[in-house]
């Protein structure tokens, strides 16, 4: 167990809420249930993060995701219609067989984490502090880091241009 | 059986939940929420591999960081598509999308 | 050798320049229109005078063979053929011919094709034409002799369908080009041959190697038999010779320039190329003599019932090229030379002044419609009577001392029996000519009223170049011809043949009666025309009625097309049809049929998986990736 017993415990919560939340997400028949499962997820895996001694990404993980990426979900399940109905309507007719292939997908990799050499693995925490991480993103990453602004910039006009109606000026 | 073995399996099971919720559920909002829980999950597991891995300087963490910008435009672009084929088809069942049916 | 940069400017120039004239007229003649021809003309004119100039240079130096590789024309590594130019006394005459009457036949065209609406698509070609014809005679190896022989070829096909609208004139093209492929596949097997033996092909390589005795004698008959073949088919001889008729469906510029006066001798002029090959096979020569006066004598017996004035002086042709064969054949090679040279001219001659009657006539060719034309064309009547006494060997026309050369030189040889035929040939020649003069020009007029009141005498442009060729018609025997036997041709020639034929020339000995045999054959044979055909006209049609198998045989060209049409083209026909019916409809198209049905069916197999759903398309990817990634860990998995 990682990090004395009081770091466990932590963990075992940790981990029990995401997985809950997770499985909450993809079973839950109301969309907007799904949506507010979805959204506890994203907090977990925050939590999450802070345990690993990342604050600077679980603080982005709350920001990004569950401030606006939730929004945003949550705006296009009221644009659309809400569904209800027999079981038939939110599962497709290969539910089983992707139920089946995602735990063997899910069985696979962790056997292969077993048997693969991690290596010598530390308890303490090894990531690094906002200075160095600051340097690596202005120094040795700058390059994707641009390329990435320009990703968001043409995300914002591509959305834009899909979204508005036809005939439609901005 | 150590501590970042743990982690990661958190991370699998994340992944394998999300994938089958891409791959069963019929409302394509309901896909792209699955989507989102994949992403988690890879982010979950490199900055895991980046606390308890020596020799990395940060880079799992930064990693982790571009994909969550990249999941946000992923995001922006996708629900964009969706309301825009919801617009057309009154629909959002992932299904009848089958134009290109053989 | 000095001198010889003007040389190389000059052969350059002669084979740039036509290429150049057609290129220009190809992309803008067409905008030029009435004035299409001064571009193409003007470029014809210089190169006339440059291969003047090429003769003179020849003429200054008989001793000395010009070679000049200009560039490397074909490199594939070690094996490289150069772009080769050679001009000795052989290619000097040659020059001389062909510039001549190249650029004659242009002026006369100027006239002649006025108003056609192809106007500058015709000296496109002929300009093309002169291209090929003189890098085949300035050629210095096989392999680019070959690709003029080719290129005049392929000027042939498209000046003899130059009305391609006219269906005959199509056919007529079609036929000239596929029976010169039998030609000149024996032509290329030739080529291999000598490749194979002596490994070149230029002139100079492969004649050295023939002198040393490096080719074994029989595949020195192989190799001369094949180059005959191609020879046959380029200079209509027998069995090949039924195109030249048909390609008179061409204009009649076409007809003097390319089936008359150049093209048609390239056959002789390769075999006499070949000289040193030849000499060394007793049986090539004998069936080039065979071929020849078989050749000759078919030809005329042909020519004596053709009706179409055109097709009786192709027949002529074809009877005047065996008769070069049976020179170079019998040994005579340079007389077969000087029966070319002056041949040039007196057919090049008679087809332009047989131009000028179809022009006074407004476009008739049937003899029996015309008559009574001397004294309404009177330049036409003069020149055509120069050519036409020329071509049959009146004394002291050219004609005359080449042709009796030609058959002297058979007698002398000892070749009895074919200078008899040669002498019936001489004889049917004068017949059949003084049927045409007569025909044509004496009697009462049988053409309509009002063809008749539309005859007049042909243009500056037209009857010029009919002078300017009536010259050397006439002339040329006397000035290059005399001695006989002895003449200045032949000291000029000696280079090229350098085992000379001397018979000594006795005006009272054997080669004085065998002349005077061959006139006295072509004076009764011009009294029989000038009985038959302007004394007793209704004679011919009772010799007609009395042996109607021969008439009709001659009438129908020995029946050669129709035999043609049914073993060699029919046997194809029939298993073209049989390649279709069977090879193509039940074997190949099965195969390709069940090629297709067999993907269809397992497309259909396989159209399930296909439905057009994203999420089945995501499952199968997971589904793949997980086993990749167990696969992957199987593998190289620690």
């Amino acid at each position: 167990m990682p990090g004395g017993d009081f770091h466990a415990l932590l963990f075992v919560i940790v981990a029990v809420w995401i997985l809950v939340c997770g499985l909450g997400v993809v079973l839950f028949r109301r969309i907007m249930y799904s949506a507010v499962a979805m959204v506890f997820c994203f907090l977990g895996v925050a939590f999450a993060y802070a345990l690993l001694a990342a604050p600077l990404v679980a603080v982005i993980q709350i920001l990004v995701y569950v401030g606006a990426i939730s929004v945003v979900i949550i705006f296009a399940i009221m644009l659309t219609e809400v569904q209800t109905g027999r079981l038939e309507l939110f599962f497709n007719r290969q539910t089983a067989v992707a139920a089946i292939t995602a735990l063997v997908g899910a069985a696979v990799l962790a056997v292969v984490s077993l048997s693969a050499d991690i290596g010598k693995v530390g308890d303490q925490s090894l990531t690094p502090g906002l200075r160095q991480l600051s340097r690596l993103i202005f120094d040795r990453y700058v390059f994707p880091f641009e390329l990435v602004s320009l990703v968001l910039v043409g995300a914002m006009v591509g959305a834009i241009v899909l979204a508005r109606r036809e005939g439609e000026r901005p | 059986m150590n501590a970042l073995f743990w982690w990661l399996l958190v991370a699998f099971l994340l992944f394998s939940i999300g994938a089958f919720g891409v791959l069963a559920r019929r409302n394509v909002i309901l896909v792209v929420m699955s989507l989102e829980l994949m992403l988690n999950a890879v982010n979950l597991a490199l900055v895991a591999t980046a606390n308890f891995r020596a020799g990395a300087e940060g880079a799992g963490v930064l990693f982790a960081l571009f994909i969550i910008v990249i999941a946000a435009a992923e995001v922006a672009i996708g629900l964009a598509i969706v309301i825009a084929n919801y617009r057309n088809r009154r629909t959002v069942q992932v299904d009848t999308y089958d134009e290109l049916k053989g | 050798m000095e001198g010889t940069a003007y040389l190389q400017i000059a052969v350059a120039l002669i084979t740039l320049l036509p290429l150049l004239g057609f290129i220009v007229t190809l992309l803008f003649g067409k905008r030029m229109g009435r004035q299409a021809h001064i571009f193409p003309v003007a470029m014809v004119t210089v190169t006339a005078a440059l291969s003047i100039y090429g003769f003179v240079w020849a003429f200054g130096h008989r001793d000395e063979t010009f070679v000049w590789n200009a560039f490397d024309w074909i490199t594939a590594g070690q094996f490289h053929v150069p772009w080769g130019y050679q001009v000795d006394t052989l290619t000097g005459i040659m020059l001389l011919v062909v510039g001549i009457i190249g650029c004659v036949v242009h002026y006369y065209s100027i006239g002649y094709m006025h108003g056609d609406e192809g106007y500058y698509r015709f000296f496109a070609y002929l300009n093309l034409f002169m291209f090929a014809m003189f890098v085949l005679i300035l050629a210095d190896s096989y392999l680019l002799l070959f690709l003029g022989w080719e290129g005049v070829g392929l000027c042939s096909y498209l000046l003899i369908a130059f009305w391609f609208r006219k269906k005959s004139a199509s056919q007529a093209g079609k036929k000239a080009f596929i029976v010169n492929r039998i030609g000149d596949f024996g032509f290329t097997l030739a080529m291999f041959l000598i490749f194979v033996v002596t490994g070149t092909l230029e002139f100079t390589g492969v004649f050295a190697a023939a002198e040393k005795g490096d080719i074994s004698a029989g595949i020195t008959t192989w190799i001369c038999l094949l180059l005959l073949t191609g020879a046959l088919g380029k200079s209509a001889q027998f069995p090949l010779h039924v195109w030249l008729p048909d390609a008179m469906e061409g204009p009649t510029p076409v007809s003097a320039l390319i089936h008359a006066a150049t093209m048609v001798n390239a056959g002789v002029y390769m075999v006499a190329r070949s000289y040193p090959l030849f000499v060394q096979s007793e049986t090539a020569m004998t069936v080039v003599m065979a071929v020849g006066i078989f050749t000759a004598i078919l030809a005329s017996y042909i020519a004596i019932t053709q009706n179409d004035i055109k097709k009786v002086i192709a027949y002529s042709t074809i009877s005047s090229l065996g008769f070069m064969f049976v020179a170079l054949g019998a040994g005579a090679w340079v007389a077969g030379i000087f029966y070319l040279f002056a041949h040039g001219f007196f057919k090049g001659l008679l087809f332009l002044c047989s131009g000028s009657v179809i022009h006074a006539m407004g476009g008739e060719q049937d003899m029996r419609k015309m008559g009574g034309l001397r004294t309404k064309i009177p330049v036409t009547f003069w020149t055509m009577l120069v050519g036409a006494l020329s071509m049959v060997g009146m004394i002291p026309f050219a004609g005359f001392w080449a042709k009796d050369e030609i058959v002297g030189a058979t007698f002398i040889a000892g070749e009895y029996v074919v200078w008899v035929v040669a002498m019936v040939t001489v004889l049917l020649t004068a017949i059949y000519m003084g049927r045409l003069i007569f025909m044509t020009f004496w009697g009462e007029t049988r053409a309509d009223a009002e063809v008749q009141a539309h005859i007049h005498e042909s243009p500056p442009s037209m009857t010029v170049p009919l002078v300017i060729l009536a010259v050397p018609a006439a002339l040329l025997g006397l000035v290059v011809g005399l001695p006989p036997e002895g003449g200045w041709i032949h000291g000029f020639l000696e280079p090229v043949f350098y085992h000379p034929h001397h018979a000594e020339f006795r005006l009272l000995g054997e080669g004085g009666a065998l002349m005077l045999a061959s006139l006295l054959t072509v004076i009764v044979g011009l009294l029989i025309a000038w009985w038959l055909y302007v004394r007793q006209t209704e004679v011919p049609a009772r010799i007609a009625d009395r042996v109607p198998w021969a008439y009709r045989a001659s009438l129908n060209k020995v029946y050669l097309d129709d035999i043609y049409a049914v073993v060699p083209v029919g046997a194809t026909l029939g298993f073209a049809q049989w390649l279709w019916d069977v090879v193509d409809v039940k074997v190949i198209d099965g195969v390709v049929n069940g090629v297709a049905w067999l993907w269809g069916r397992i497309g259909d197999g396989l159209r399930p998986i296909q439905t057009g759903r994203v999420q089945s398309y995501a499952l199968y990817m997971f589904g793949g990736m997980v086993v990749l990634v167990a696969v992957f860990a199987w593998v190289w998995g620690s």
